[in-house]
């Protein structure tokens, strides 16, 4: 049984803006990402294979067609591709569509796999979505019942890390001046605004220490990305990226059941993974971590190796995260930033670290990056996934 | 009078005693007899051994908060007249891990590690829901 290391390379991407657009249909969010994708890997679209469409939130009957092969038929692909089948880990989906597709290929059961999100949950009403997440990834017979809902979740670790690690509502705050800073400098960002500390937390509080500045913007948004076998990929216009280590732990599906909310399993995740790509903590030149509260990002980077534990916060704070700082950090904006596409989130952060591999992320570009490592986590923050790209085979 | 608008525990076939034991004031747990290991929330069988031998036990119903987070606004429907309110994950003598709210408690008083005893609200005439006040 061989290794999917340096025998797998994604050669495209494409992405929509993020943002609320009542009148751009779901479709268009996904067909506009694939057709971009197609077009930037140079691919012919008839070797396109195999379709992994990620899940979607915002309507049931759009998410069917997904997984029914709606995209199969709009690419003009029918008899052609051999598979559309959907991968679905919320917003760990992006490392997981990741590692389904460096299976397929490696284990030679497919040849070219284009990987898919698309939602709808920024223009939907704004009371709905709270009530729908209040039940995603949250138990309904034993937290649900006592308030408990999306926008709590990230408290709840913060809560705790703060306690143990001394971290101030300031430290964490700047998390989110960070991931506005580079949300500026991106295109496809729906909260292109710099913000102060000062704006962060003073802003109104939702569930302590979180205000509404800390909390996830629902946006429309799609993305998508072509892999491929390195083989393949040789005469491709992009310079390939390559797939060099994967580790990850799911560490709860309710929260209640997470015996530490202040590492998750980003420790033993990010060890998994440096080790399959022999690289270690200082080799990283960019870090894509996903966020989706502040909270998170000083969690993988102590989870990571890049800061020491409780140092995250100090870290974050005096700018090493933001453009031009040592560790630059979630350089598309983040969830924070670039705005919450459901699983598209972690779609995005995982596109941009692709991105920067391929030297093509403009005014956010980090000069002559070659290891990137991405992060993602599902539902509630139930699973800690850490993935090491590369611009170089090994 | 309005009813009880909030969203309501629907109990299944094995956590219907642990239901039935709040109305009757007791918090009951299960305890698997062949690993003797306690589990929350309720099982069809024990997550560590696979057993289905399970039995159930009542709780010290003490414990101290793990963590706790206090909602102020944007709360799901069915709260808005209860903010701000605790949610606190409970961490009970068994070892055992429980969500629920800190009541009888100004909420700029809750802290981690407070020590914290079950009380328990009958919110409906069918459910009781377990909630937790400080140990004065």
């Amino acid at each position: 049984m061989g290794s999917f290391k340096g025998k797998i390379a994604i050669v495209g991407i494409g992405e929509v803006p993020s943002g609320k657009f009542p009148d751009r249909p779901c479709l268009q969010n996904a067909l506009e990402a694939c057709k971009e994708a197609i077009i930037d890997s140079g691919i012919r679209k008839e070797e396109i294979d195999t379709i992994i469409p990620t899940g979607t939130f915002f309507d049931r009957r759009y998410n069917t067609d997904m997984v029914f092969s709606k995209l199969v038929e709009e690419l003009g692909l029918l008899r052609k591709a051999k598979n559309n089948f959907q991968v679905f880990a919320g917003g760990s989906s992006s490392s997981v569509m990741l590692k389904t597709a460096c299976g397929l290929i490696t284990a030679g059961l497919a040849k070219v796999v284009l990987c898919v999100q698309s939602d709808k949950v920024g223009s939907s009403p704004t009371q709905q979505m709270i009530d729908l997440f209040a039940t995603f990834g949250i138990p309904e017979e034993w937290e649900t019942p006592f308030g408990f809902f999306m926008a709590g979740t990230g408290s709840l670790f913060a809560t705790r890390y703060m306690y143990e690690t001394g971290t101030t509502p300031e430290q964490i705050a700047s998390v989110v001046v960070s991931m506005r800073k580079w949300a500026v400098l991106n295109p496809n960002a729906m909260l292109r605004r710099e913000l102060s500390i000062e704006d962060v937390i003073n802003a109104k509080m939702v569930a302590t220490p979180f205000t509404t500045r800390e909390g996830n913007i629902l946006a429309d948004g799609g993305a998508a990305f072509i892999v491929t076998s390195t083989e393949r990929a040789k005469d491709l216009p992009n310079p390939a990226v390559y797939p060099l280590g994967f580790g990850s732990r799911v560490c709860h599906y309710a929260i209640s059941q997470n015996t530490d909310l202040t590492r998750l399993g980003f420790y033993e995740a990010s060890q998994e993974a440096y080790k399959m790509a022999g690289v270690k903590p200082e080799d990283v030149d960019v870090a894509e971590i996903y966020d989706g509260y502040p909270i998170f990002p000083l969690i993988t980077l102590e989870g990571l190796g890049i800061c020491k534990r409780g140092e995250a916060g100090g870290f974050v704070y005096e700018g090493n995260t933001w453009p031009g700082g040592k560790m630059p950090m979630t350089t598309n904006g983040g969830m924070l930033g670039q705005g919450h596409t459901a699983a598209g989130g972690g779609v995005a952060i995982l596109v941009e670290a692709v991105r920067q591999l391929m030297g093509k992320a403009g005014a956010r570009q980090v000069k002559g990056a070659k290891i990137a490592v991405e992060t993602s986590m599902g539902g509630t923050f139930m699973d800690s996934h850490v993935v090491i790209l590369g611009r170089e085979l090994p | 009078m309005r009813g009880y608008e909030k969203p309501l525990p629907k109990p299944s076939t094995w956590s219907k005693p642990f239901w039935d034991g709040c109305k009757n004031r007791k918090l009951l747990i299960q305890q698997c007899e062949d690993c003797k290991k306690y589990i929350f929330y309720p099982k069809l069988f024990c997550p560590f051994c696979l057993s289905r031998d399970l039995s159930w036990v009542e709780s010290t119903g003490r414990g101290t908060i793990y963590t706790f987070t206090v909602v102020y606004s944007y709360q799901p429907t069915g709260f808005a007249d209860d903010v701000p309110y605790t949610i606190a994950v409970v961490k009970l003598s068994e070892g055992i891990r429980i969500m629920s709210n800190i009541v009888q408690c100004p909420p700029e008083e809750v802290v981690c590690d407070m020590e914290v005893e079950v009380i328990f609200d009958d919110v409906t005439q069918e459910i009781t829901l377990p909630k937790f006040k400080p140990v004065r």
